[in-house]
């Protein structure tokens, strides 16, 4: 028996701290963030050639960026989190074209960015905590990353 | 008529139902790793987006519960690490089929009846137990003061009382 159950079941069990309701209203809020008929990227390990990027170990992916890939496409994503702002950029890889559309979620806002020619995108100004980034494409489901945790 | 059985085709309204059966056991075990409430949040709403992630990968509803506990564990393990400094990975999910089954006695009536049994230990186990379920955020350093005990025996402390508060628990359960 794991001692944080342990710990669990005599909290609830003296009545103590229950949930705040804002937990259980984000909690019911999630249901809103399914992706129906979307294609989920799972994450893929990033190694870069030293140099390549400031990085604390030489052919170490940066902190912060992740690689999701599903359907043929690769998403980078790079968050940074500076002055109490989550920043979010990356590229979708191969470029999925203009009419393409990249939208980056947190469980509060949604942000919809139109892909550079090289599939690049960047948000700003998002609240931290959860992230995730959906590439939606004409004629193809969207393809969606994982949640990505980012706080200072 | 739909043959799917997974999370994928589940309505709002059994979602809330899902929410108001288990948020309570998830936050009490986010909170168990002395996370503040903030973090303790941020664990508990980790969880239910994997949920949605894995919608389609689960299959078995009975395990839903287990799962959400057990993935909210991981949360909490990881963000209290990283409190710690450690560098962790945020991408890594119990697996869908495999929740951790003794999440079953995140339950309050479980709960209480570990307070009986926590009755029958001595002092200062029973004082100092009582203070870490209570005070999750409390420092050793706090809790040596309440219980007038050296701070570096807290830890050594806890951790023996916790062991024999369990056995007194799977005695009585087995």
């Amino acid at each position: 028996m794991r001692e944080e159950y342990l710990l669990a079941a005599l909290r609830m069990g003296a009545g103590a701290d229950p949930v705040p309701e804002g937990v259980s209203a984000s909690a019911r809020a999630v249901f809103g963030l399914r992706v129906p008929g979307g294609v989920p990227a799972g994450p893929v390990d990033v190694s870069v050639p030293p140099g390549a990027r400031s990085s604390s170990e030489a052919g170490a992916a940066p902190a912060g960026l992740r690689r999701f890939s599903a359907d043929g496409l690769v998403i980078d994503v790079e968050t940074t989190v500076a002055d109490g702002h989550l920043e979010v950029a990356g590229q979708v890889s191969p470029a999925p074209g203009q009419d393409a559309r990249i939208e980056v979620r947190t469980p509060h806002i949604a942000k919809v960015r139109v892909p550079s020619g090289s599939g690049h995108f960047a948000v700003a100004g998002l609240p931290p905590g959860w992230v995730s980034v959906v590439c939606h494409r004409p004629g193809h489901p969207p393809v969606f990353t994982r949640w990505i945790h980012a706080r200072p | 008529m739909p043959t799917d059985n997974s999370l994928a085709i589940i309505d709002q309204a059994a979602w809330e139902d899902l929410v108001a059966r288990f948020d309570g056991r998830m936050w009490a075990v986010a909170r168990a790793f002395g996370l503040s409430a903030a973090d303790a949040a941020d664990a508990v709403q980790g969880a239910w987006l994997r949920l949605v992630e894995n919608a389609g990968a689960i299959r078995d509803p009975e395990r839903i519960g287990a799962w959400l506990v057990t993935t909210t564990r991981h949360e909490a393990a990881r963000l209290s690490r990283r409190a710690r400094g450690e560098v962790v990975s945020d991408l890594d999910v119990p697996d869908t089929a495999l929740p951790d089954p003794t999440a079953a006695v995140v339950d309050a009536e479980f709960g209480r009846q570990v307070w009986r049994r926590l009755d029958l230990l001595g002092e200062p186990c029973r004082s100092l137990i009582r203070l870490y379920v209570l005070h999750p955020e409390a420092r050793y350093a706090q809790i040596a003061v309440r219980l007038n005990l050296p701070v570096g025996s807290i830890g050594p402390t806890r951790a023996r009382c916790m062991a024999r508060l369990r056995t007194l628990v799977e005695e009585e359960t087995s």
